[in-house]
């Protein structure tokens, strides 16, 4: 009796037992009772100091084997780490290690490792955990429509995408300002635009614009409420489609500078091959316009034209080098 | 092996010179490996792919007074003797140059390739042939010198947006003078130059007379530069001149970069506003026959490129392809095995390689 009285003394901590109480200077006599009472079951390091009230280290036992040694191998998991919970050394059964190696040496091991503790771990959210997640949030859960089975029906029936966070915790208070972001996700190629439509909404739209993937997104944070950010998304999204099927006046004005592709047409390139072409003579006597279509429809010419266009538009790498190199001999003849 | 022992004991240990005529006389064979006897370029085939050809050393001297890279003329220096290996780049762009037709346009040939592969090396070849068949050759040894570390820049007389370049154009005259010494006396000038107020020179007159005018006036000497272009330019291919020309420009790339040379009030200067330049971009155009342009891109001496570049489009920029094309491009690539063999065999018999275990 007296020892379960001091577990519990040893586990509940601060708690007041008035059975043994915590004035060191009074009770005496109740410690030298508990004192005798405990000295049967082996108490280290307690010196027997008389009447004179020094501190007397609390009493403790032999810590057992742990539980790890004790664990079937088709135990369930869930039960031992049922929620997030920091490291227990002696309730995972794995021989980790962590930290920097002692020198000549392996790192640290598990027991009474800080460095384990410190970190998050999942523990509580292995596949089985998840399972039985699942299977508890089944009953609120509705089917799948049977219409959108692949990727490639959902982006047709519903191409914008919108994306928002719910974000959890607990503290002084519930919200977050940063749920409000939205961002909005669609292709361009899925909106109804023409040539001149894409290359202006991609001049307006700018950084939000990945070229790889062909989609636009559209992050909108400027408002307190997410139902806000949601509508000033759409409002955008539609002022841009509107803007670029328009055509101002000053677009006229658009310089080779601003030309998104490389075009042949009036091109230095042009100009230079064809002066080339109508020196060496070739086209024979006649000059202006159909002598340039001629000049123009001839094949290896067009092959030139080829060439230095997917120099120009790919960039340049040793492929499209030597097949210029080859057009260019063709057009010379050599 | 036996050969190198019995060379070695003719000359002392540490000197690296050679006399040519002893090592022709004691080792005959072997030699064919690396080697050809055939230093003529023009004779030059695919046969001799990987094997050095010597250049003789008067050709050397008139030819390439400034136009062979630094490390190269070190080495001449050394071996007492200047080989360059045969190799592809420089056969094809030959093949071309044998196969031009006078009377159509110039047509421009570039080397190109990574650092240290043989660009200028390659463009010696092509120049050598060139004046071994008894074109004029107009060389440019690195046209990025023209736009950088510029001691002196004088306003142009002649248009007033213009800067001049006394000390590089004089260089440069005087090189020229040196290559072509049996055209100066040959051709006649078409236009009448008109230098200060009583300099002038007269039409007709012969082009050593101008390029004399150049190298004595200093301060006219990058106009007298581009009135040689001009001549050149407009007598070559016609039927009269029974010269061709032949334009090879190291660092093309150079040409449409920018400087950093700086005005008096510190901002750049562009490199069109150099009189050197400007007129070497109209001689760049293909709006003349009877020749050649041959031309190397450099990464190394171009001002504000990356290190990595060397493909065309990368170091010519929008501006320098437009203007350049079209052109023939040229890849001039590392050393094969083939290759390799042969200079490692040929740095062997320099004895440039002392190291015992390299003979294996």
């Amino acid at each position: 009796m007296a020892s379960r009285t001091s577990k519990t003394f040893l586990s509940l901590g601060r708690i007041n037992i008035p059975l043994l109480g915590f004035n060191k200077s009074s009770g005496k006599v109740k410690y030298a009772t508990a004192l005798s009472i405990n000295s049967s079951s082996g108490n280290k390091g307690l010196p027997d100091r008389g009447g004179r009230g020094s501190f007397v280290r609390r009493p403790r036992r032999e810590a057992g084997e742990p539980r790890t040694g004790k664990m079937p191998v088709d135990q369930d998991w869930t039960a031992v780490y049922p929620a997030a919970a920091p490291f227990r050394p002696g309730s995972i059964p794995l021989p980790v290690r962590m930290g920097y190696p002692v020198k000549g040496g392996i790192p640290p091991e598990k027991k009474g490792n800080l460095e384990l503790i410190k970190i998050p771990n999942f523990l509580h959210l292995t596949p089985a955990a998840i399972k039985k997640h699942c299977e508890a949030l089944k009953p609120f859960c509705t089917e799948w429509p049977s219409a959108l089975e692949t990727d490639t029906k959902c982006d047709e029936h519903f191409p914008i995408k919108l994306e928002s966070k719910e974000y959890v915790s607990a503290g002084p208070s519930l919200r977050n300002p940063s749920a409000r972001i939205v961002h909005l996700r669609v292709k361009l190629s899925s909106l109804n635009l023409d040539d001149h439509a894409r290359k202006k909404m991609i001049k307006l739209i700018g950084e939000r614009y990945c070229k790889n993937t062909d989609v636009l997104t559209i992050k909108t944070d400027s408002c307190p409420l997410r139902q806000q950010n949601y509508d000033y998304a759409m409002y955008l999204l539609t002022v841009l489609y509107h803007e670029s099927w328009k055509t101002e006046v000053w677009e006229a004005e658009k310089t080779v500078a601003d030309m998104e592709d490389y075009s042949w047409e009036d091109s230095p390139s042009q100009k230079n091959i064809l002066d080339v072409l109508l020196r060496m003579k070739v086209a024979g006597e006649g000059d202006g316009e159909e002598v340039r279509q001629q000049l123009l429809g001839r094949k290896d010419v067009q092959d030139y034209k080829d060439s230095v266009t997917r120099l120009k538009n790919e960039g340049e790498s040793e492929s499209s080098m030597l097949q210029y190199k080859e057009a260019v001999k063709k057009v010379f003849n050599m | 092996m036996l050969q190198v022992t019995h060379v070695r004991s003719l000359h002392s240990g540490g000197r690296r010179q050679q006399q040519e005529a002893v090592a022709v006389d004691s080792e005959p064979e072997p030699f064919s490996v690396f080697r050809t006897q055939e230093s003529d370029p023009a004779c030059h085939s695919e046969t001799h792919i990987g094997q050095y050809y010597t250049l003789p050393s008067a050709h050397i001297r008139t030819l390439f007074p400034s136009g062979l890279p630094w490390r190269y003329q070190q080495q001449v220096k050394t071996f007492n003797e200047a080989c360059i290996m045969v190799r592809q780049p420089s056969l094809e762009v030959i093949s071309y140059l044998k196969k031009t037709d006078y009377s159509k346009p110039a047509l421009r040939y570039l080397f190109y390739g990574q650092k240290g592969t043989g660009k200028t090396i390659s463009l010696c070849h092509a120049v050598h042939f060139c004046y071994t068949q008894g074109w004029l050759v107009l060389h440019i040894p690195d046209a990025h010198q023209w736009v950088k570390n510029c001691k002196e820049l004088l306003p142009s007389s002649y248009n007033a947006s213009r800067f001049d370049q006394p000390l590089q154009a004089t260089t440069w005259l005087r090189n020229f003078r040196l290559t072509n010494e049996r055209f100066l006396s040959k051709i006649k000038t078409k236009h009448r130059y008109m230098w200060t107020k009583r300099e002038f020179t007269e039409e007709g007159s012969l082009l050593g007379e101008l390029v004399d005018q150049g190298i004595s006036r200093v301060k006219s000497s990058s106009d007298v530069v581009g009135a040689v272009m001009k001549e050149l330019r407009l007598q070559s291919g016609q039927p009269g001149s029974d010269f061709h020309l032949a334009v090879a420009v190291d660092g093309v790339n150079g040409l449409w970069g920018r400087s950093t040379i700086k005005k008096e009030d510190r901002s750049a200067v562009d490199p069109e506003e150099l009189t050197l330049i400007y007129n070497l971009r109209k001689l760049m155009r293909n709006d003349w026959t009877g020749g050649a342009i041959i031309a190397t891109l450099s990464q190394t001496g171009s001002l504000y490129t990356p290190k990595s570049a060397y493909l065309p489009q990368e170091l010519l920029g929008e501006r320098g392809f437009d203007s350049m094309d079209p052109f023939i491009p040229v890849s001039v690539p590392n050393y094969s095995e083939k290759e390799f063999e042969s200079c490692y065999l040929y740095y062997m018999d320099r004895h440039w390689l002392q190291h015992p275990q390299s003979e294996r």
